[in-house]
Formats: structure tokens, C-alpha cells, sequence
């Protein structure tokens, strides 16, 4: 191999190990025999990226920064390719198919968002408007062509997203505030262009009273799977909430409801305390590192992994609204468990290479 | 070296503030997961393990729909209906023995649709409109049928039945296609929304947002607390511009004839009345109308269903002349003095047209063809004319395309052509074809909702209304929510003299010309006959097209008798005795 190359963080790759492959076991004593063609599917996508996570984490960083163009470009592409020709699923247009495997080119507008911003922001020693504007029209595309999937919840993600990497590559309090007092201003504009489900699942969330039927309705299941889980939870087999279907989307969205029914505050603690292992493991790598360009994207990772796990988990116990989104290495879906996935072998090989 | 340093440096600040408030988060996450687990876990776990929640939606009624002076034409009234959660049901099989025999019901097809439910906890609809004695005894017995619930539902009724039912609408279970443009409206499968008339073009407005109710229920069933509930809200109101003793007049009076009348404002386009027969009684469709009684409307080969109004399309006969005469005299192809001799018939290549009157009107000039419907003069004038011209001024009368009334599936008529007979015939167009035409024979086809337009021309001196039935929508609480106005309406290029030309010979036709039938103590009428033959063995159309005004009330008037029973010109006639009657009271 390479000379300079230093081990594994060890730490980081158990808690990724044991995020993934606790959410396999947890899909597995979940599912129904008629179901075990998601268990089998997860499994494969598992494999897969645990096989990228090794590949990449052997490749230099460096590399990324070279193809950040490159690979936005392609991003871009695919994303506004998705529009015309993807599949639907719930009145949406996410999906491209691959032989029998679809792909979700939004999960990856994350990955390339963040590379990409990393090598415009650490390239110069003091960032002004001119930066902070080019930032801005890296992220503003991808926004809106998530948005009109319609993926709200991935393309709001990609706000703050930008926002936490400004903030990292040390851009000035005040202008930040700007940033933000900009954005607040413009928000009733915004909500004007939302489809009407968009603007019920908000106001359901600021009134939740409102639409006891809907998403009221699922969120109230998720409360209650979640909560009947009690300490230990009801074991194997025991989440009768969830396997009866009174949870709406156990395998994805409300994942982590499941997870509480049936392993209970154990389960959901070790879940949140393995997040948390990847996250400050992730900052020492951060600021271990000597190079502005790895800094960044390893800082956009924690932030991006952070948020995605706030807002999932946040969903289900009710102190944030329903977006729809995966959880993090854990949720059902090849595309999100891949990119993150990739995103931790780039981690790794920040680690190993040291830049 | 000294930036870099400061940058990382900085660097490490800013990371340790993220730091902090990554871990304030994940605080804040365990401890509101503490709570649920921990705290309530308790509660959350008798709730999913009795899973005695219920989800109760709470119907909304929907909103009135009223004529023009606030009168109500639709009612909410109270349904009682059965259902099942299927969450409570301990023992099915049991039950639903029990229930099957009660509400004369398919025990297999009441176990198939309780196990296809998408949600246990909310209820299955078994049976819709079940009468009082079966709730009481249903109500009496809770504690035998664990799980079934009465839901009470407001049902909308038509309190006049049949009466403007082409115009109100009906309601129907939303289809996929409905369900897919109003995501968001709150509207589920089952459902009902409007499918026709007002009740479907204005279901936005009147459909109202359902509310519901999460309540925890003890083994019985019985509440034991609610635990979330949003109330409904009713819909909006409709003001129509109908004015409901118009609409009764004009019903009775075409009594059961196969046709329309439609009465309308000639200034404003605001319609008073829409009558087209054979109709229906809405009712039925919302009490749940039964497969058999739908066949029997669908196929009835009098098409009750079909608005005649606005969806049928007939030849106009000779009330095309308003439109002939004014395309010559504005063309000036003829001068009002000008005569055509009148034998009784007309030859033109080896056909011979045959006039009404088979010792013919001698000389006459244009006010005579007028009063007395004198087709012989209008062949020769046609052929004078020629087609386009005639198709022109058609067209310019808002002949052959939908006139833009607010009732939506509106059907064009037709104007034909002598590009579109080569192409769609493969023949030329004949002399013969432009004699046909001038009387309105042919190819030509007119909705009777177009002939108010064209007469209203000649009414208000001149410009094109556009027939409007949404007056206005009001909220609940009364508060305004859209008015409608008439939009600035386009000219007829027709001068004053014509108008004034055509108005006297209008008159004329009633006070001694074929629409003497129409004249009235009353109210002075004009207007202007027409009957469309059809082929062989068919009994002709009959049509009127007419006006009359008083100080305070002006109105434009069409009836048109499809196949008329009697030999006489009906239509006038029916025109005469609506317009007498609304007079007489003259009551705005």
C-alpha cells in the first residue's frame, strides 16, 4: 500500500458496523416471511457498501477534490434526468432503474454538495460575499430540482446543509446572520410554491390537532410504538404495533419507532449513542487535519449525518415535522445506505492518509 | 503561514461550537425518547396492546346552493349509518352472523371489505340511510356488538326533486381520477362529490373540510377519552342567478315535453332559468343510487342525464333568418325594400325547395319574409349571400363554439363549411347545401344555451353576453368569498338601423306572424320561430326565440320542443304563457 498510510479508526468503523448491521437484524425480526425480500435487498446494499466504504477508504482524498466539478456536473444531470424519465412512487419522481435496483440520485446531491463546497470554500483564506454567493448557486440548483421531485424533506436538508459549511469554513457571524435574516424574509414566498400536502404536513406539525386523520394519525402510532417499548422493549417478535401494521412505513421512514418498540430505551439509546461515536470520532478527524479541503467535507458529513438523524428521529417522537426521510445506515433503501456509506470510507481515508 | 494557522484555529473554535450543539440535540432527543419510553411507556403500552384507539371522522355538511333571491334549492338533512372498527371486533364471525341478518346484508362481502381496510381503527361503512328503528335497536343493544358504530351523516337533498336538476347536479363516490386532482382537499375514497352541474364545478367551494376525532375506547367501546380532535367546517354557499319562480314556471309549462327553456338576462348573460326534459331526481344519487336505477338513467334512450342546454345539438330552423337577414342587410346585398317573388317553392339545378306555404307569399320584401317565415325569399337570398358571409355572421353571433357558461362540458355546435364538406364528404358544396343553410336546415347545428346568445344580441342592442349561473359564494359565517360579474362583452358589428329593422320584424312575427301563438295580454313579446325538419318520419324540432321587457324586468327567452307532439308551433306558445306569467306578477 502506501507508506504513509496510518490504520483504521477502528471506532468509527465498529459504530458504522454496528449501526448497519443492527438495522439489518432489527429489519429481519421485523418482517414477515412474505416480507423478506426487503430483508434480502438491504443485505445486498449493505454488502455493496460496505465493499465501496473499503474501496474508497483506500483512495486519497485528494482525488475528490480533483473530480468536485465533475462529479456535481453529473449529479446535476441525472437530477434533472430523474425529472423527465424517473419512476414514481406516491406521486413522486425520484427513482432511476437499474436492472432491478432503482437509485435515488437526490441521496447522492448530498455527497456531491458537500465535496463541492469544501473545494470552493477552503480554496480561499477569507470568505466574502463572492464566495458565499457562488456557495449559494453550488446549492440553490440542487434545491430546487430535489424540491420538484417532490422531495421536500431531501431538499430542505440541503439548506442547513450549506448553512453548517459556511459556518465551518469560518465565515463572519454577521454575515451569517444576513444569511439567515435573508432566508427567514423569504420564507412566506416559498411557502407559496408549496404543493398543498407540503403545506398540510407543516401545519400539521405547528398544530398537530390539525389533521388528526393523516399524518397526525401516523405520527400518534409512531408515539405509541416507540413508547409501549418501555426500557427493554417487547424482543423479538414482540412489536405486535409495528408488525400489524398500525405503524405506517416500519422499514423506512418510521424506522426508528420500530426499533424503540421492540428493543425499547435500550435499543434506542445504543442506536443514539453509536451516532454519537461516528459524530465525535468524525470531529477528531476534522481537526486532526492539516488540509482546508478535508476539514470541510468531513465537517459537512458530521453536519449532514447530524441533521439526517435529528430530523428521522425527531419525526417519530414528535418534535419535528414528517419529511419522509431515511435514517442514516439504517433505513430501508439502496441509495441512502450506499452514500453514506461512502461517506464514512471517505472519513476512513482521511484518517489513513492524514492529509 | 500565519492565515492558514488562523484559519484552522478558527476552525477549531467553530467545530467546538458545532460540538456543543450536537450534544445539546442528542440531549434533548434521549430525553424526550426517555419520556416516551420511560414516563408514559406505561400508557402507550396498554394503548398498543388493547389497541382500543378509534379514529372517528367527523363529517362536514356541505354547503347550500340557493337562487338568486336566497331561496334554498338544496337541504342537509341527518343519515344514520352502520359500521364496524374492525380493531374491536373480537369474534367476526359471530358479529357479523348477527349483523348480516339485521341489515340485510352479505355476510361474505361484509368480511371481505373489513378485511381489506386500510386502517382497523377506523370504521367500515356496512350499510348507508339505515332507518330509526334499526340505530335504536342497534344503539340499545352496544354492549352485543362490540365494534359497530352509528355514524351520523348529514345527506344532501334536492327540495324540489327534479327541479333544475341538469343545472344543480348530482353528487357520486369520487372516482381515481377526481381523487388525484384534489390531494390535499382532504377528500378520501368513498367520499362523495359533486359530478355534475354546479354541484361539480363548484365542489371546491362547497365540499367543506372534514374533521375527525382519535379517541381511546375501553374494551366495550365505550369513550374514554379524546384524545385529538379538529372540528369540520362546512362548506360555502352558492347564489345562483336562478330565479326559483322562473324555474317553476318554465318547468311546468314545458310540462313533459321533450326539450328546453332557458331564460336568461340579455344585458348581464345571468341566467333565470335552465329547463331541459327529460331530467332526474338527484336525490337518488344521494342516498347512494342502486346499480339498477343508474342503468335505467344511463340507458334511457331519452338521455335524461344529458343536459339538453348545453349538450344537445340541433338544427335551428328558420330563426336562422335573424342572422341571414342581418349579414344582407349589413353586407347590403338587399335594401329593406327589396322584394323576392314567392310561388310557393324553389328550383335551383333538378331540386325543387318547397316553401310552407304552397300558394306562396307572392312579392315581398324582408319584413314580410321575416313575420312570415317565408323560406323561398331567404333561398334566394342565401344564394345572394352566399355561404360564407352566412357562416361569418354565424360565427360572429357565437354560433359553432361554446359560449363560456359556467357549467363546464359544454358541446360547440357546428358550422360547416365548403373546405370541411370536400374533406369530410369528398363532395363539393352545392347551391342546394346554401339553400339548405339560409333556412337553417343542413349541416348546421346550434345548443340551445348558443340561441339565447344570438337572440340576446337583438335584445340588448348588440353585444354578445356570455350565460353565467354562479352569482356568487359566500362562507358560512356570511362573509363573501367570490362574486361573479358579467365580463365586458364584445360587439356585434350590426348598425343601429338593422338592429332597430330587425326588432320591428321580430315584433312583428308575434303580433301577426307564425309566432302569433306567443302574443300575450300581459307583456309585449317578439321573437322569432323556427322548426327543423328532420329526416323521414320524424316530427320536426321546434324552437322560439324571443324577448320582452317591462320597466323593471327584461328577458331573453328560447324554448325548443325536440319531435313535437302537437301540429301546431308549440314553442311560441309555451314562450307566450312563461312570459305572461312572469309579467303578470311582475315580480323582479
Amino acid at each position: 500500500m502506501y507508506p504513509d498510510s496510518r490504520p483504521y479508526d477502528w471506532l468509527l468503523l465498529l459504530a458504522v458496523l454496528g449501526l448497519s448491521l443492527g438495522g439489518l437484524f432489527h429489519l429481519y425480526t421485523i418482517s414477515f416471511v412474505h416480507q423478506s425480500y426487503y430483508f434480502f435487498r438491504q443485505i445486498a446494499w449493505v454488502g455493496i457498501g460496505l465493499g465501496l466504504l473499503v474501496l474508497f477508504s483506500y483512495l486519497r482524498i485528494s482525488l475528490w477534490e480533483k473530480v468536485a466539478h465533475l462529479f456535481y456536473l453529473a449529479i446535476f444531470i441525472t437530477l434533472l434526468l430523474v425529472l423527465f424519465r424517473g419512476e414514481g412512487a406516491h406521486g413522486a419522481q425520484r427513482w432511476f432503474r437499474l436492472g432491478t435496483f432503482s437509485f435515488q440520485p437526490s441521496e447522492f446531491a448530498k455527497l456531491s454538495l458537500i465535496i463541492v463546497l469544501a473545494k470552493l470554500l477552503a480554496a480561499k483564506d477569507n470568505i466574502g460575499w463572492r464566495q458565499i454567493g457562488l456557495s449559494f448557486c453550488f446549492t440553490f440548483p440542487f434545491l430546487i430540482l430535489v424540491a420538484l421531485q417532490p422531495d421536500l424533506g431531501s431538499a430542505l436538508i440541503l439548506l442547513p446543509l450549506w448553512l453548517g459549511m459556511l459556518f465551518l469554513a469560518g465565515v463572519s457571524p454577521r454575515k451569517l446572520l444576513t444569511i439567515l435574516g435573508i432566508g427567514a424574509s423569504s420564507f412566506p414566498f416559498f411557502y407559496l410554491l408549496l404543493r398543498p400536502y407540503q403545506k398540510m404536513r407543516i401545519l400539521t406539525f405547528l398544530n398537530p390537532g390539525r389533521d388528526p386523520l393523516g399524518t397526525g394519525w401516523a405520527v400518534l402510532q409512531s408515539k405509541v410504538a416507540l413508547g409501549s417499548g418501555k426500557l427493554v422493549g417487547k424482543g423479538i417478535g414482540g412489536a405486535l404495533h409495528t408488525q400489524l401494521s398500525f405503524l405506517p412505513q416500519p422499514f423506512t421512514d418510521f424506522v426508528f419507532a420500530s426499533i424503540g418498540e421492540e428493543w425499547g430505551f435500550v435499543g434506542t439509546g445504543i442506536f443514539i449513542g453509536l451516532y454519537f461515536v461516528i459524530i465525535t470520532r468524525g470531529m477528531k478527524i476534522a481537526r486532526q487535519s492539516t488540509n482546508g479541503f478535508t476539514r470541510l467535507v468531513s465537517g459537512g458529513l458530521i453536519i449532514l449525518l447530524f441533521f439526517q438523524v435529528f430530523i428521522t428521529v425527531g419525526m417519530t417522537i414528535g418534535i419535528m415535522p414528517v419529511t419522509g426521510m431515511p435514517l442514516p445506515l439504517v433505513s430501508y433503501g439502496g441509495s441512502s445506505i450506499i452514500m453514506f456509506f461512502l461517506g464514512m470510507g471517505l472519513l476512513l481515508s482521511m484518517k489513513r492518509f492524514g492529509e | 503561514m500565519v492565515p492558514v494557522r488562523g484559519k484552522r484555529k478558527r476552525f477549531e473554535t467553530r467545530i467546538k461550537i458545532l460540538w456543543v450543539v450536537i450534544v445539546c440535540s442528542f440531549l434533548i432527543l434521549l430525553a424526550r425518547i426517555a419520556w416516551l419510553q420511560l414516563i408514559e411507556g406505561e400508557r402507550y403500552l396498554r394503548i398498543s396492546k388493547n389497541s382500543r384507539l378509534q379514529l372517528l371522522p367527523l363529517p362536514c355538511t356541505r354547503g347550500l346552493i340557493l337562487d338568486r333571491n336566497g331561496k334554498k334549492l338544496t337541504h342537509n338533512e341527518a343519515s344514520f349509518s352502520v359500521g364496524v372498527i374492525p380493531s374491536n371486533v373480537s369474534n367476526p364471525d359471530h358479529l357479523l352472523d348477527r349483523l348480516a341478518i339485521i341489515l340485510k346484508l352479505d355476510k361474505k362481502a361484509i368480511l371481505e371489505r373489513i378485511r381489506r381496510a386500510p386502517n382497523p381503527f377506523k370504521p367500515v361503512v356496512l350499510k348507508k340511510n339505515v332507518g330509526m328503528s334499526t340505530v335504536t335497536f342497534l344503539l340499545e343493544r352496544e354492549e352485543e356488538f362490540p365494534g359497530v358504530v352509528i355514524i351520523a351523516q348529514p345527506v344532501r337533498t334536492y327540495l324540489y326533486g327534479g327541479l333544475a336538476s341538469h343545472l344543480l347536479g348530482h353528487l357520486g363516490e369520487v372516482n381515481q381520477a377526481e381523487l388525484a386532482l384534489s390531494s390535499g382537499y382532504g377528500i378520501e375514497l368513498g367520499d362523495l362529490v359533486g359530478k355534475m352541474g354546479v354541484e361539480k364545478v363548484c365542489n371546491r367551494y362547497l365540499q367543506g373540510e372534514k374533521g375527525g376525532k382519535q379517541i381511546e375506547v375501553d374494551a366495550h367501546g365505550r369513550a374514554l377519552r379524546t384524545i385529538s380532535e379538529k372540528d369540520p367546517v362546512p362548506g360555502h354557499s352558492l347564489y345562483l342567478t336562478i330565479d326559483l319562480r322562473m324555474q317553476e314556471i318554465a318547468e311546468k309549462e314545458l310540462g313533459e315535453r321533450k326539450g328546453v327553456v332557458l331564460i336568461g338576462d340579455p344585458y348581464t348573460g345571468g341566467i333565470f332559468a335552465l329547463v331541459s326534459y327529460p331530467g332526474f331526481d338527484p336525490n337518488l344519487f344521494s342516498w347512494g343510487i342502486s346499480e339498477s336505477e343508474w342503468n335505467r338513467l344511463r340507458d334511457e334512450p331519452l338521455h335524461p342525464l344529458e343536459n339538453r342546454a348545453t349538450r344537445g345539438e340541433y338544427p335551428l330552423g328558420s330563426a336562422i333568418k335573424v342572422i341571414t337577414a342581418s349579414a344582407a342587410l349589413e353586407e347590403g346585398i338587399i335594401s329593406k325594400e327589396d322584394t323576392f317573388f314567392c310561388g310557393g317553392n324553389f328550383t335551383i339545378g333538378n331540386r325543387v325547395f318547397k316553401g310552407w306555404k304552397e300558394e306562396g307569399h307572392g312579392e315581398i320584401n324582408l319584413e314580410e319574409a321575416i313575420i312570415h317565415s317565408c323560406n323561398v325569399y331567404f333561398y334566394q337570398l342565401g344564394l345572394r349571400l352566399g355561404v360564407k358571409r352566412i357562416i361569418r355572421y354565424a360565427s360572429l353571433f357565437g354560433l359553432g363554439k361554446p359560449t363560456g357558461i359556467d357549467l363546464g362540458s359544454e358541446k360547440p355546435g357546428f358550422l360547416p363549411t365548403r373546405d370541411w364538406k370536400k374533406k369530410h364528404k369528398g363532395e363539393a358544396w352545392y347551391g342546394g347545401d346554401t339553400v339548405n343553410l339560409s333556412i337553417g336546415q343542413g349541416y348546421i347545428l346550434v345548443t340551445p344555451v348558443q340561441m339565447l346568445k344570438v337572440i340576446s344580441v337583438i335584445a340588448n342592442g348588440g353585444y354578445l353576453i356570455r350565460p353565467y349561473l354562479i352569482k356568487k359564494i359566500v362562507s358560512p359565517r356570511g362573509d363573501l368569498i367570490k362574486e361573479f360579474q358579467p365580463p365586458k362583452m364584445e360587439r356585434v358589428p350590426l348598425s343601429s338601423a338593422t338592429l332597430n329593422f330587425l326588432r320591428r320584424s321580430l315584433r312583428g312575427v308575434v303580433r301577426e306572424g307564425t309566432g302569433w301563438r306567443a302574443e300575450s295580454k300581459t307583456v309585449e313579446i317578439s321573437g322569432k320561430t323556427g322548426t327543423a325538419e328532420l329526416s323521414e318520419g320524424e316530427k320536426p324540432h321546434n324552437w322560439f326565440i324571443g324577448y320582452a321587457s317591462s320597466t323593471h324586468l327584461r328577458l331573453a327567452i328560447v324554448v325548443l320542443v325536440e319531435n313535437r307532439e302537437e301540429d301546431i308551433q308549440i314553442a311560441p306558445q309555451i314562450a307566450g304563457k312563461i312570459f305572461s306569467q312572469i309579467f303578470e306578477k311582475n315580480v323582479p
